[in-house]
């Protein structure tokens, strides 16, 4: 049982995004194969040097860098979004791969659920 | 869509069985609406229903204060009636009720607070009840706000 949980929504500005990371890392802990695709605004999620200080909420990025040894399989960023937001793979954090989003990635999931 | 893309022939998990997950909020949204009549269908048409699960803004599905004005449908209550009569376990998730104001006698203790507000027949518990069904071979739908 694979999963793909696909985040849209920009970080920050609701918690959608954030609760579903949740998701994505409690699949993880319960050992069932789990990657997160961003797309939409949602790619930037992946930005290097994020600081969310001032809006009073802790950056993501720590969380998401950590995603690979909390067992979250892939990182993955639509190459469309990217595009559209200026986003190359040197903008975004490290383990960060940029896909095509379509019916060929998705297939590979057994289960697809998109963030709030 | 493609018309070169194969056509779908198997579903994804067998359609006898669903989870619903509702994460869009009563009252801002249409989600908790749509997924009653939903598992109403669902239990119509004699299949089965082992969850419902409620994520983010669908928390406040849960509370025992929701009061809107007689002449409309209070959610709260229509959800919880629904899954006492047919015995379907409904779980808040605890990070997103906690968040949200949404609290059990035992969480009231836990951190020491004034009230409690959990509506019966809903639990809370954590994300692993949804990861449960995720991992079992029901249907898992979601029910978001939506726009």
């Amino acid at each position: 049982m694979s999963t793909l949980i696909i985040i849209d929504q920009p970080p920050y500005g609701s918690w959608d995004g954030r609760e579903a990371l949740d998701m994505a890392f409690s699949l993880a802990a319960f050992d069932q194969p789990v990657s997160l695709l961003f797309c939409g605004a949602g790619v930037n999620w992946l930005r290097k040097g994020q600081d969310a200080a001032k809006v009073q909420q802790k950056s993501i990025e720590r969380n998401l860098s950590a995603a690979p040894i909390f067992g979250v399989e892939a990182l993955l960023a639509d190459s469309d979004a990217c595009g559209r937001y200026g986003l190359a793979e040197s903008d975004l954090l490290e383990h960060a791969i940029i896909t095509d989003f379509g019916p060929e990635l998705t297939n590979r999931f057994d289960h697809v659920a998109f963030a709030g | 869509m493609s018309s070169s893309l194969p056509e779908q022939t198997k579903t994804p998990a067998p359609a006898g069985v669903f989870t619903l997950v509702i994460t869009g909020a009563p009252y801002s949204s249409q989600a908790p609406q749509t997924a009653l009549q939903f598992a109403q269908a669902v239990l119509a048409a004699g299949k089965r229903i082992d969850r419902v699960f409620l994520y983010g803004d669908g928390v406040h599905l849960s509370s025992s204060l929701s009061t809107p004005p007689s002449d409309e449908l209070n959610l709260s209550e229509a959800w919880a009636s629904f899954l006492t009569e047919n015995n379907i376990p409904g779980v808040a998730c605890i990070a997103s009720a906690l968040r949200r104001g949404l609290v059990n006698e035992a969480e009231m203790q836990r951190y020491e607070l004034t009230a409690s507000n959990l509506r019966p027949p809903f639990e809370i518990a954590g994300l692993g009840e949804w990861v449960d069904s995720a991992a079992s071979d029901s249907r898992v739908l979601y029910f978001h706000k939506g726009g």
